[in-house]
């Protein structure tokens, strides 16, 4: 069976600078997928050339088989993969429930955006209380939680999540994880991008360490020793990346 | 209910009160059409620059390629003037894909980017000769028809033509604002970016955006040729069909459907009635420490600023 996302040899950079070298990703379907790395790895320039906002210069990269290459956002958006952003990126000027619509934007979700919106208030009751609220005056779990809804709108069947939990109180940490256990439960496809190494090991189906636009160590999480996977984090390895 | 009441009795005003009071006062008359043209083209600016969140120097292309495409149609090709207008406000659309290439660009460089193109535009005015009369411009242009037994030739029939055409633009902007791309163009405002991620078409979105407001602008272009029955470039691509438009948008509240319409009554009319008659030279000085004072004094316009009174009104009387 062909992985349902794969990334082999990808370049990609912000003009004259290149940040990902000959990147490999496999993506299994229903698995979770985690990335870690320290700060400047390219773990966020990585999902972000999926999702086709950074330019990929050489590589390939297959959703369902078929090429992501040259894609635009919004068709990748349609073909379900969703990106929950760094930083959360909600509307600042918008209500929660006009942030969450947002997410129903994609034709494909607009005629049962009611379950949709039924289904994302069932998971985070918080956003059902404060749906009029205007998002740019909510705390900073709350706007992730918001970010996770509008994301969770618009039906994925691939969740790429961008450091859910930066800058984030551990009570909120522990809210957000449970929720990305009930969503890896329900089988959805998620690959995930996160600092916080041994909370993103216990979701983790496979575990992918990046460093310096590379992906130094692929393993299942059942093999990742933390030790070992700390002392490539920290570069205490003597400088030879070991491809595991 | 209440809301259609007071939009009930502004149409009664603006279609009946108006011209019976002020019809016979000809120079008051031409003062409110020029309003309303104004006002015609802030609402189309303000559908770009507060939905789009694109802020244009560039209207005056619109205007001028409307005015001249309908003045020739009609001049040369003997189309019916509406039909013309109509075929004006085509041309600004089709020309307003010439500077897509300036939606790649973002706030002051898209502004300054789209008013090189409309400089350009009243360049090719003056070039093609053959086709516009070029710098000497073309006169005579013939004005409205009689409609329904209106003569729209007349003051009070350019009147409510231009009334007409302003009251169905809100309508379609009205509309546009309710629908589920204006919710993506305002969260467009907050955040482009952030947009795409959730999958809108930001770019086919702020394109669309760019030719509806074209459209409105060569329209109002259109109706101001036949109106005054007279083009040159310098006239058709003035910068103030770019900045008067601008200026009543900010005054009236460019992020409400009515206040560009109404900036551009108040700003236009007490500009010319007042200001001029108590300072003939140098009146512009007086508007634009007005203009100043309103950004400070109520950054949202006009018409924020009189709902927030009324609101306290209310408040103070409940109390």
């Amino acid at each position: 069976m062909t992985p349902l996302l794969e990334v082999s040899g990808l370049r990609a950079g912000y003009g004259q600078i290149n940040v990902l070298w000959d990147v490999d990703l496999t993506v299994e379907e229903g698995k979770t997928t985690v990335i870690v790395g320290p700060n400047g790895a390219g773990k966020t320039t990585l999902l972000r050339t999926l999702m086709g906002l950074v330019y990929a210069s050489a590589g390939s990269m297959t959703l369902h088989g078929q090429t992501l290459k040259g894609g635009k956002t919004w068709d990748i958006v349609e073909r379900g993969m969703v990106m929950i952003p760094e930083g959360r990126m909600v509307f600042p000027d918008m209500s929660v429930l006009d942030n969450l619509m947002m997410g129903a934007y994609p034709r494909a979700g607009r005629a049962d955006w009611e379950t949709r919106l039924e289904r994302v208030f069932a998971m985070f009751p918080r956003l059902k209380e404060r749906r009029g609220q205007m998002a740019g005056l909510m705390s900073g779990g709350e706007a992730q939680m918001l970010a996770m809804g509008r994301g969770l709108m618009e039906n994925p069947q691939v969740l790429l999540i961008d450091e859910p939990s930066l800058g984030l109180a551990p009570v909120i940490v522990d809210e957000i994880f449970t929720i990305l256990a009930d969503l890896k439960a329900q089988g959805l496809t998620i690959v995930l991008v996160e600092q916080n190494t041994s909370r993103a090991l216990h979701l983790a189906d496979h575990v992918y360490l990046m460093r310096s636009g590379k992906t130094i160590l692929s393993q299942p999480a059942a093999e990742v020793d933390l030790g070992h996977l700390h002392d490539l984090y920290f570069a205490r390895d003597g400088g030879s990346a070991a491809v595991g | 209910m209440k809301h259609r009441m007071v939009v009930l009795v502004a149409l009664v005003l603006a279609y009946g009160a108006v011209p019976l009071l002020l019809g016979s006062m000809d120079y008051v008359m031409s003062l409110i059409i020029a309003a309303l043209t104004i006002g015609g083209v802030a609402l189309a600016w303000a559908l770009l620059g507060n939905l789009g969140g694109l802020v244009s120097f560039g209207h005056a292309a619109f205007f001028g390629v409307g005015a001249y495409t309908s003045a020739i149609l009609v001049v040369d090709h003997h189309w019916p003037v509406l039909l013309a207008m109509v075929a004006g406000g085509v041309g600004a659309a089709v020309a307003s894909v010439a500077t897509m290439p300036a939606l790649r660009l973002r706030g002051p460089y898209f502004a300054l980017a789209i008013l090189a193109y409309g400089h350009i535009f009243r360049i090719l005015a003056v070039e093609a000769t053959s086709l516009t009369g070029g710098a000497a411009g073309m006169l005579s242009i013939p004005g409205f028809p009689t409609l329904l037994g209106i003569n729209l030739a007349s003051k009070t029939g350019a009147y409510a033509l231009i009334l007409t055409i302003v009251l169905l633009f809100a309508w379609l902007y009205g509309l546009i604002r309710r629908s589920t791309y204006g919710l993506a163009l305002r969260a467009m405002h907050d955040s482009e970016l952030a947009t795409r991620v959730v999958g809108v078409p930001s770019t086919h979105l702020k394109a669309a955006m760019l030719v509806i407001s074209a459209f409105m602008t060569g329209v109002v272009g259109a109706f101001n040729a036949h109106q005054i029955n007279f083009l040159d470039p310098e006239y058709a691509f003035a910068s103030s069909w770019t900045v008067l438009p601008i200026a009543a948008a900010i005054f009236g509240g460019y992020r409400t459907v009515w206040g560009p319409v109404l900036g551009a009554l108040v700003v236009f009319l007490v500009d010319q009635l007042v200001f001029k008659e108590l300072m003939p030279s140098g009146h512009q000085l007086v508007f634009g420490v007005l203009l100043g004072g309103m950004v400070i004094l109520g950054p949202h316009g006009l018409l924020p600023l009189l709902g927030r009174w009324s609101k306290k009104e209310a408040s103070h009387a409940g109390a």
